[in-house]
């Protein structure tokens, strides 16, 4: 079961996905999705809005090595609670 | 000896229909599709005349290339990818480096500009799109149709205001002659129905209320209208070696520079790119039946093009027949020159000339035959298609029958 911040954060990629593409989960490789890299950049700086987080650049290059839905999600989680 | 460039297909979207034999029907029958704009996003716009694309055609550009294009780009992409079919084109590993790309554009990608601005200074956004320099760059087009279409040879944007599309043309044939690509898409895009551009165009006091009425005594200025064309130019040996249809010859170019004000056109600039163009194609002023003017459609143009048609012409200039199909699709500021290619390689191939429509009262000085309203039947051995712009920057194409 997907907690709220994984269900928040995979409706902002669906908005990103392509339409009628496979049903998105915590598992689904980020290179699978058909969303431009810079694209996927953009979401994580919506994110960072969302959340009040704030992600250093060496920590986007971080995120570059990121394979699936549920890592980005876990980094997210990993940012607000140094943030709390 | 040097090699000759033929053009094996033709591309295009704009007002006047989603691909080239549309544009070219709706020349023929002299109907202008210059209309009230529709686009909801102007704003405080107070120009209310324009020629939009009113539903792209479908293009199965994917999603992922989508997102990172302005509409330039996707109305580029569009018609390099009908020209590229109906050149016949196959491109693969065998090829793929001796195909490039030149792309004239007038402006840049402008929507992503107006959304930014709208949503910092107005909506309080603390960043811009993250695609927001490679969706304005106005080199952005030619790479994406390099992308789209698998070119790998010399790929690069062209700009010089309204005389970009000729300067691209003239540049791709440049990349064949010199033996630098077999093959080139070329042309030229722009989509300037946006707010900050019409804003800009206003405040020239240059934009017509009603409709572009070239060198009609009541014309009040020109119309702004967006679109894309595109051409397959190749070398003859190149053309006949894979069996490809030749639709006409590019003879020739022939540039300028008026060198005198940043708006105001001179007689001598376009005289000289007209000379340069007949001499590089190797024709005598007698042996063009058509010209498909710059024709914009304001006084300042229609009277100096006239003058300087005479000056290269001389009494011949009373005999070819003369028209601005920016009568029917607008100026596309960088689309321009290649939709008049259309034109130019089309009335070649049919025998017809496109006339300038929505023509009402002569005017004493622009005497020539332009044209008025219907198109007639010619045979045309070439024809010669002017480009002039802000800056100067004139340039000339010459077509002739293959």
């Amino acid at each position: 079961m997907a907690d709220q911040l994984a269900t928040e954060i995979i409706d902002k990629i669906k908005e990103h996905a392509e339409a009628g593409a496979e049903e998105i989960t915590v598992s689904t490789e980020l290179t699978s999705l058909g969303i431009h890299s810079l694209e996927l950049t953009e979401i994580i700086f919506d994110l960072e809005e969302k959340y009040g987080i704030e992600i250093e650049m060496n920590t986007v290059d971080a995120w570059a090595n990121l394979k699936n839905v549920g890592d980005m999600i876990e980094a997210v989680r990993g940012l607000i609670a140094q943030k709390g | 000896m040097r090699k000759r460039v033929v053009i094996t297909g033709i591309g295009g979207l704009c007002g006047l229909g989603a691909d080239a034999p549309a544009i070219w029907a709706a020349m023929r029958a002299g109907r202008s599709a210059i209309g009230p704009i529709s686009n909801p996003a102007l704003h405080d716009i107070k120009v209310a005349t324009g020629c939009e694309i009113r539903k792209l055609p479908e293009h199965g550009v994917e999603r992922k290339q989508l997102v990172a294009m302005d509409r330039f780009s996707l109305l580029a992409v569009i018609a390099a990818r009908e020209a590229a079919l109906h050149a016949g084109l196959t491109i693969d590993e065998t090829n793929t480096h001796r195909i490039g790309a030149t792309i004239g554009v007038g402006v840049c990608g402008w929507e992503v500009i107006e959304e930014n601005y709208r949503a910092i200074l107005l909506e309080g956004k603390s960043r811009a799109g993250i695609f927001s320099v490679p969706k304005a760059m106005p080199g952005a087009p030619a790479g994406h149709v390099s992308m789209n279409l698998g070119l790998r040879g010399p790929v690069f944007g062209v700009t010089s205001a309204c005389s970009s599309s000729n300067h691209a043309i003239a540049s791709a044939v440049d990349q064949i002659r010199l033996g630098r690509a077999d093959v080139m898409l070329a042309g030229g895009t722009d989509a300037p129905m946006v707010w900050g551009i019409l804003k800009g165009w206003e405040a020239l006091r240059v934009l017509s209320p009603d409709t572009c009425r070239p060198f009609s005594a009541d014309r009040q200025g020109l119309v702004l209208g967006e679109g894309a064309g595109m051409a397959v130019l190749e070398s003859y040996e190149h053309a006949s070696a894979r069996g490809a249809h030749i639709l006409a010859e590019i003879a020739g170019v022939g540039f300028s520079g008026d060198a005198s004000d940043i708006v105001a056109p001179t007689i001598d600039g376009p005289e000289s790119a007209m000379r340069a163009c007949l001499a590089d194609a190797s024709l005598n002023a007698e042996e063009i039946d058509y010209l498909n003017a710059h024709g914009t459609g304001t006084r300042a143009n229609d009277q100096i093009e006239t003058a300087a048609i005479k000056r290269v012409f001389g009494d011949h200039a009373y005999k070819l027949s003369v028209s601005s199909t920016k009568s029917m699709h607008a100026h596309c500021l960088g689309a321009s020159g290649a939709l008049e290619l259309i034109a130019c390689v089309m009335a070649i191939r049919e025998g017809v000339i496109p006339p300038t429509a929505n023509y009402r009262e002569p005017d004493p000085e622009c005497d020539l035959d332009i044209t008025p309203n219907t198109a007639h039947e010619r045979k045309v051995r070439a024809a010669l298609s002017n480009a002039f712009a802000f800056g100067g920057t004139n340039a000339v194409l010459a077509f002739k029958a293959v």
